[in-house]
């Protein structure tokens, strides 16, 4: 199967990017109504970080298929990469914001934006440094380590919710699980930039895991809107 | 030590006070908010801006609060954003 993968890479990749920039945009839209009637910070921050993850891999599987049918000029080509870079690590910084809104901002303070205001500014700032590396090292590492580090912090963030309040919100035990798939897919593709020379099959296996994760939060937010 | 309400929450529970008495004067109000003078007229203000609440005044010119159907719709949708906070951990 993986053979049969790898002989239609450009495809499925284009596929994939439809797939993930397709629940990231529904995940947004259903919960759009949620917001406007809460104005819920930690609803914001959760749409925001689906948006980027979805323009993100709109803008790198999409777009960057179009490269492989010759649309654009390669001289393009580092544009999209430090593009999706740029908008995965955001979108991630975003999600464990979603988290953790509450210890940075008063319950009361005013309505403000939430794609800018001086906290996330921050995350944009530690994101343009993150992207600049990688591009001038030209690698993917910085990125990869962050997520991972990031995503450890998810982990048991999600896990203490979990032990919290999982038996009264179900969801719950989901969301960790989806924490922990993210952290095995950014592992996998670390070990696969280290170790395994971009070793094909583990890419794979992190574009599999990365279908389940967002189709996790598209059950999630499906099943609670849906009530 | 009590728990510090939520937004949400506050907002929900003012709702509930003018849909509980129908309309309700701005004193009534604010003792049944249990907030601040200073937070209940942000929260007010809040309220009327995005029409969950409507201030009528009657022939004596003395004001008081009602629902509106939007009110009515986040009552009835509370439920719903509770649980998608609390089961995405928000």
């Amino acid at each position: 199967m993986f053979n049969l993968i790898i002989e239609n890479k450009e495809i499925i990749k284009l596929f994939y990017g439809i797939v993930i920039g397709l629940i990231c945009l529904i995940i947004v839209l259903k919960t759009d109504r949620l917001f406007r009637i809460s104005l819920h910070q930690g609803i914001r921050y959760f749409r925001n970080a689906f948006l980027f993850f979805g323009i993100g891999f709109i803008i790198r599987y999409l777009l960057g298929a179009l490269f492989s049918y010759e649309f654009f000029s390669y001289s393009y080509y580092p544009i999209f990469n430090i593009l999706f870079e740029f908008f995965l690590i955001m979108a991630g910084f975003f999600l464990i914001y979603s988290l953790l809104w509450k210890k940075f901002e008063e319950l009361h303070e005013p309505y403000r934006s939430s794609l800018l205001n001086i906290k996330i500014v921050v995350l944009y700032i530690m994101t343009f440094v993150l992207v600049f590396l990688d591009y001038i090292w030209k690698t993917y590492s910085l990125m990869f380590f962050s997520q991972i580090v990031l995503f450890v912090f998810a982990s048991l963030i999600s896990i203490i919710n979990y032990i919290k309040n999982g038996e009264k919100y179900r969801f719950l035990k989901f969301y960790f699980l989806a924490m922990l798939l993210t952290l095995s897919a950014w592992t996998l593709n670390a070990l696969a930039l280290l170790y395994f020379n971009w070793n094909q099959n583990i890419i794979i296996s992190s574009y599999i895991l990365n279908v389940i994760i967002f189709l996790l939060f598209l059950y999630g937010v499906v099943k609670i809107t849906k009530k | 030590m009590t728990k510090k309400r939520e937004r949400l929450e506050v907002i929900k529970d003012i709702l509930e006070s003018v849909k509980g008495t129908r309309s309700i004067k701005p004193t009534r109000l604010l003792y049944a908010s249990n907030l601040s003078p200073q937070m209940f007229k942000e929260y007010i203000n809040e309220l009327i801006k995005k029409e969950f609440i409507k201030i009528d005044i009657d022939k004596k010119e003395k004001k008081t609060f009602s629902l509106t159907k939007k009110g009515y719709e986040f009552l009835q949708e509370y439920r719903v954003i509770e649980m998608f906070v609390e089961n995405f951990g928000l």
